[in-house]
């Protein structure tokens, strides 16, 4: 079996489910955690700070800004839940320990969990859209796609933050991977600002990582300005997954398998 | 028992960790209907036999058939036909009783209506009936190793591979596990269990394997085991005045003698022979225990009494 493949198979499915039973015991406080964090700092940013920056093309910092808004809570939540999440399941739930007594492969584990971060990214990300739709911010039935971006883009994170917490021995570790990796990830995607002032050294930084095309899909989504070029960065996030996916496979096996 | 088929067969089997033989060349098989036992103290290699059987962890070399089919290599085969109750009880804290069993009824291709009645029937079985809606962490130690037991069964499995399943429950608990384990073997499943309790191995087992420092040091039935090494009976004697007749005056009658501390332990065939004619030699020994041998003597007889740490 390939990594790709698990994903398709049935015992991925109930991988997935298992999550889906615990969750919906507190999926009311999980979905409030989850959209008010992004909320305060769309207000704080977008409102408050954008008083005082025009965005040449969108008007607003706040119009420029909230389409990355999808892309942030997508990255959050997908990324917290398959490095904090994974591993309590992995060390202290006995979660996997006890699927992997059953007839289930590893790997079937590790695409559960994507599909169920792409799950949580496509619903946290979907109330975002909302919420800024709301505020008169999307402009096109294009937006209409935005879940399944915001599913692709949790899958992207999700794969090397469960590869961090299967390779760390203690949860506190993965404060690394939240402070080196994934925050910084953040700033350099185009969320919060136009990359076109950036050298092309950090440029081309911002470029290999998947949060900086997906940004770009969702803002392309949201103001109706989709092209063929959109379609290329949605193909670069699936490529994306394909290749990443081979990343955790001997760490998940070598936890997890015989 | 009628025609017997192997349904596990270990040959040199070894399993080494870094620098640590755990497992250092096993040999044995297990047949379908018999409840087999491995007995050995902390860190025997028990669990890491056991984790190989339920293809959890590789083998360093040798080789393990499990249901005809070689552990390394067809893994998800077995685990399809296994029940695997592992040393620690691993119950998913965020799901209730009953979707424990339901996710885990999942993994085999059961679901729906068919997984529902199952899990019942087995809460059922295991003395669980009515707790279906309880969260894990409600149920007690025993509770929780009944639920593990239930689960393990879901699939209605060849074998029930049982690591250490009474260890830590309390002495009404433990009880509880045994009569449902005794009725398992007794509607002809297959155990296989690993255990630090004598006593255990000796209700439940029609064979054990006694195992120390990852060696098998004998396999036998408990019978076997203690005429080969102790004797049926056995006189435990204090005898600080050190007046006890030697072995040459007894007339060959002990079979085999330890000594731990000022406690000797006088292997024997009929305690009361023995006790005749130790008074007929003038002896009347001041205190002492005359029971049977059981399955710890022979442990102890061959792994040692001193406390190895």
């Amino acid at each position: 079996m390939n990594p790709v493949a698990a994903f398709f198979r049935p015992n991925t499915w109930r991988v997935f489910q298992r999550n889906f039973y615990a969750w919906q015991k507190y999926a009311w406080s999980s979905v409030a955690i989850n959209i008010v964090e992004p909320f305060a700092y769309f207000l704080a940013l977008g409102f408050g700070l954008g008083a005082y920056f025009k965005v040449t093309g969108y008007g607003s910092l706040v119009q420029f800004m909230a389409p990355g808004f999808l892309g942030l809570t997508a990255l959050n939540t997908a990324t917290f839940d398959a490095a904090w999440g994974c591993f309590e399941r992995r060390v202290f739930n006995g979660v996997y320990e006890s699927m992997v007594t059953a007839p289930v492969d590893p790997l079937e584990i590790a695409a559960g969990e994507y599909l169920w971060q792409a799950f949580r990214a496509a619903l946290y990300g979907s109330l975002f859209l909302a919420v800024i739709a709301g505020f008169g911010l999307v402009h096109s039935y294009w937006a209409l796609l935005c879940p399944l971006v915001l599913a692709l883009t949790g899958i992207v994170c999700a794969i090397p933050a469960l590869f961090v917490s299967f390779v760390v021995n203690t949860q506190e570790h993965l404060f690394y991977y939240f402070s080196f990796v994934a925050t910084p990830t953040v700033m350099i995607s185009g969320i919060f600002f136009p990359l076109d002032k950036f050298p092309h050294w950090a440029l081309a930084i911002a470029w290999m990582t998947p949060l900086y095309h997906a940004v770009i899909v969702f803002r392309a989504l949201a103001m109706g300005t989709v092209s063929p070029q959109t379609g290329l960065e949605v193909l670069w996030l699936v490529a994306a997954i394909v290749v990443l996916a081979f990343l955790p496979v001997r760490s998940v096996r070598s936890r997890l398998g015989n | 028992m009628c025609a017997t088929s192997t349904v596990v067969l270990a040959r040199s089997l070894t399993k080494r960790y870094g620098a640590i033989d755990a497992v250092r060349g096993v040999d044995f098989s297990i047949e379908a209907g018999e409840c087999f036992g491995f007995l050995g103290v902390n860190g025997a290699g028990k669990t890491t036999t056991m984790k190989m059987i339920y293809c959890r962890i590789a083998r360093t070399s040798g080789e393990l058939l499990v249901l005809g089919m070689d552990t390394s290599r067809d893994a998800l085969g077995i685990k399809a036909r296994l029940g695997v109750v592992a040393q620690e009880n691993a119950l998913d804290p965020e799901l209730t009783v009953i979707e424990n069993l339901l996710l885990y009824a999942s993994f085999f291709g059961i679901t729906g209506e068919r997984a529902y009645k199952r899990a019942a029937q087995l809460l059922e079985l295991l003395s669980l009936g009515g707790k279906e809606k309880a969260q894990v962490k409600e149920l007690s130690g025993g509770m929780k190793r009944r639920l593990v037991i239930a689960r393990a069964l879901v699939n209605d499995p060849d074998i029930l591979v049982l690591d250490e399943p009474t260890t830590g429950l309390d002495p009404q608990a433990r009880l509880l596990v045994w009569e449902k384990l005794t009725s398992l073997r007794e509607a002809g499943l297959t155990l296989l269990l690993t255990t630090h309790y004598m006593e255990e191995a000796a209700r439940l087992c029609n064979r054990v394997a006694i195992i120390d420092e990852g060696k098998i040091l004998a396999q036998g039935t408990p019978e076997q085991l203690i005429a080969q090494f102790a004797a049926a009976d056995v006189l435990e004697i204090i005898d600080p005045a050190a007046r006890l007749p030697v072995d040459g005056q007894l007339d060959g009658l002990i079979v085999r003698r330890e000594r731990y501390g000022e406690v000797h332990y006088l292997f024997n065939h009929d305690n009361r022979v023995l006790l005749h004619r130790m008074n007929e030699l003038g002896f009347d020994p001041p205190r002492h225990v005359a029971r049977r041998a059981t399955l710890e003597d022979v442990f102890l007889n061959m792994t040692g009494r001193e406390l190895v740490e």
